[in-house]
């Protein structure tokens, strides 16, 4: 009962005018930025950030979680359509929505896609409101070691799934930690690497990175790929409609798909790109017709889709309850909440429950928008596509600007952009994962002091971390994730016969 | 003499690199009264894990990058000017340029010229369409900024 309660008390703050202009407001943005090939959730939440500063945290939250269901959104059509997954999380919806596309159903696919993320976060949503308050109540329990071994999971997780290499990913979380600690350290009133410097006295904000990183370093690496742009003929979009036999052959992937995705993304690292995936694959092994998937099947479209936007809801728990991201774009979220002031943790739930429940029935409700709102405009907001390629990479270049000067009114932090967007591009040129960067980002200055004060505590002695069950217990799964990627390296190096 | 691979390269820049911070840990003042941890001690263990990684990355073997080698072929042909690392690089001269003139341009004048001069640059020929969406663009954020969100931007040479 106190679930509801807390529901509708969440209801409440979330069906406020001003929240549920904002929810639509971050919906639609989301779907747009989301759907220019290579602008995900990650750069379409940075862009946004500047936007909250001034709002109250919970139509803040509300905004972005908006953003966030947007964009995934948006990647799906760009996927559906283009063949072109703005985002990771929707690579496995091109493999039938594509097909489906060229064969004039693109409309079908759409509007599957929307049902099937609608039931998706719906599922999911649910889910979270029943497990997010038990987790918090263990995780109230948590002192500095836990959460110190907390953090170096969630890190390694996310080096450990991004596909490249896990010795690139690990440079990539050492040099986030890095860049996180320049400035004043907090406890000691010590300057730390600012090299003199006092536009650095406050070390480097997480905005400048994230844009520069992801956003302008998008434009550059699309500069070389040919900045005039080739585009993809698009077909016509055809009917949103669904048939009765067509709803119930995919009523049962799209249940299963939302509790996979969901769980799925609870964990640190995997989020919904390893939902989509897990959800694709099962129906492909389960379905009577799965020689049939990749070829425009229609339950190949409505799993992943299902299964990511329940991953998206699902990487909200940790976030929510624990305060700890387990992807880039939560650990994205995470800055921003820290923005305006708010401290997600265990105690957020009874601390911020209006921010917490707020958030909550505001997926419910962007779910619904996204379903009657975005669904019909689809074929509208899809001419963005055809915006001219120069055009559209002058306009973000622009808006990653104003995002960065409109927050810190500083020129140095537009050259440090510049710097970031640059070092971004290498990173991608050079195969460098930015995901585990951007996170270690975040969570460094909290890891160094969770470090810290478990040290203060145990009186400097290191073994606080292993002596403590959860710890390590945490650290030894930490150990683990990294091990796995080595393992199936191995095991792609040994012959298929004696592999078995 | 072997040839370096490119992870070998980047392993030797990760190595100075870390051996640099290493040293500017070291010169970490320390908190006057004692403390089982000091400012220095994350800096130190990072600098060194660092290290460690780019050791371990002078011996991985380089794979392919997914992408790395769809750089735009034809326009590398092209006039020195706009072959891809030149667009990155004159891209960069105009951000850092942006960066300095914002203030004394102000944000409309600096933004509008950015995003038509570059526009132009990267190939798009319809000047007017150009001019007139940078500019509603331009003029729609500003206006949001500083209108609705009550957020000062440079006004500069324009009386507004």
């Amino acid at each position: 009962m106190d679930a509801f309660n807390n529901l509708m008390y969440g209801f409440g703050i979330a069906l406020e005018p001003i929240n549920i202009a904002y929810v639509f407001a971050g919906v639609f943005a989301g779907t747009i930025i989301g759907m220019l090939p290579g602008l995900g959730p990650i750069s379409a939440l940075a862009l946004m950030i500047p936007i909250t500063f001034a709002m109250e945290p919970s139509s803040g939250l509300i905004l972005m979680a908006g953003v966030y269901y947007g964009a995934i959104f948006g990647g799906s059509t760009s996927s559906i359509l283009l063949n072109a997954p703005g985002v990771a999380g929707t690579v496995a919806t091109s493999f039938d929505g594509y097909p489906m596309a060229k064969k004039g159903l693109a409309g079908k696919a759409l509007a599957i896609a929307a049902y099937s993320s609608f039931v998706g976060g719906t599922v999911s949503v649910i889910f979270l409101m029943l497990v997010a308050p038990l987790l918090s109540k263990v995780a109230v329990s948590f002192g500095p070691s836990e959460y110190f071994a907390l953090m170096v999971l969630g890190l390694t997780a996310v080096v450990s799934l991004s596909d490249k290499s896990l010795i690139k990913g690990l440079i990539a979380a050492v040099v986030g930690v890095i860049i996180s600690i320049v400035g004043i350290d907090m406890q000691t009133g010590t300057e730390r690497f600012t090299f003199g410097s006092v536009q650095l006295l406050d070390g480097i904000d997480f905005l400048v990175v994230a844009l520069g990183i992801f956003a302008l370093a998008e434009v550059f690496y699309m500069l070389l790929r040919g900045g005039g742009g080739k585009e993809a003929p698009r077909n016509a979009i055809g009917s949103l409609k669904l048939t009765r036999s067509e709803v119930k052959e995919i009523a049962g992937p799209v249940g299963r798909s939302s509790v996979l995705g969901f769980f799925t993304g609870v964990l640190p690292g995997a989020g919904a790109t390893i939902g989509s995936f897990l959800g694709y694959s099962m129906e492909k092994r389960i379905a009577k017709d799965g020689d049939t998937f990749g070829q425009g099947n229609i339950k190949g479209v409505a799993a992943p889709e299902a299964a990511n936007n329940a991953a998206c809801t699902g990487s909200f728990v940790p976030l929510l309850t624990l305060g700890v991201p387990g992807s880039g774009t939560t650990a994205v979220l995470l800055g921003a909440l820290l923005v305006m002031g708010v401290n997600p943790g265990p105690m957020m739930l009874t601390e911020r429950p209006d921010v917490f429940w707020g958030v909550v029935a505001s997926m419910y409700i962007g779910n619904i928008f996204l379903l009657v709102l975005n669904l019909p405009l689809i074929p509208l907001i899809a001419k963005i596509l055809d915006l001219p390629k120069p055009l559209l990479l002058s306009l973000i270049l622009i808006f990653c600007m104003i995002g960065v000067y409109g927050m810190s009114f500083s020129v140095f932090d537009l050259l440090l952009l510049l710097g970031f967007g640059l070092v971004g591009l290498g990173m991608r040129l050079f195969g460098f994962p930015a995901a585990p960067l951007i996170l270690a980002l975040i969570l460094g200055n909290i890891m160094e002091e969770s470090l810290r004060r478990a040290l203060q505590i145990s009186g400097g002695d290191w073994m606080t971390f292993i002596d403590k069950p959860i710890s390590l217990g945490l650290l030894v799964v930490a150990l683990l994730s990294l091990g796995l990627p080595l393992l199936k390296k191995r095991r792609k190096k040994i012959p298929p016969d004696v592999a078995v | 003499m072997t040839r370096l691979n490119t992870n070998q390269w980047l392993a030797l820049v990760f190595a100075v690199l870390a051996v640099g911070y290493i040293a500017m840990a070291w010169q970490i003042p320390t908190f006057p009264l004692p403390r089982p941890v000091d400012s220095d001690l994350f800096p130190k263990v990072l600098g060194f894990s660092l290290l460690i990684l780019s050791v371990f990355l002078f011996f991985e073997k380089p794979t392919p990058i997914a992408g790395a080698d769809e750089v735009d072929e034809e326009a590398q042909h092209g006039p020195l000017l706009l072959t891809p690392w030149a667009r990155v690089i004159v891209t960069s001269l105009a951000i850092a340029a942006y960066a300095l003139l914002l203030v004394p341009l102000g944000f409309v004048l600096a933004s509008t010229l950015l995003c038509v001069g570059l526009t132009a640059y990267y190939g798009y020929r319809r000047h007017g369409v150009n001019l007139a969406t940078s500019l509603g663009v331009v003029l729609a954020l500003y206006l949001t900024m500083t209108k609705v969100m009550d957020v000062y931007l440079p006004t500069g040479l324009l009386p507004f």
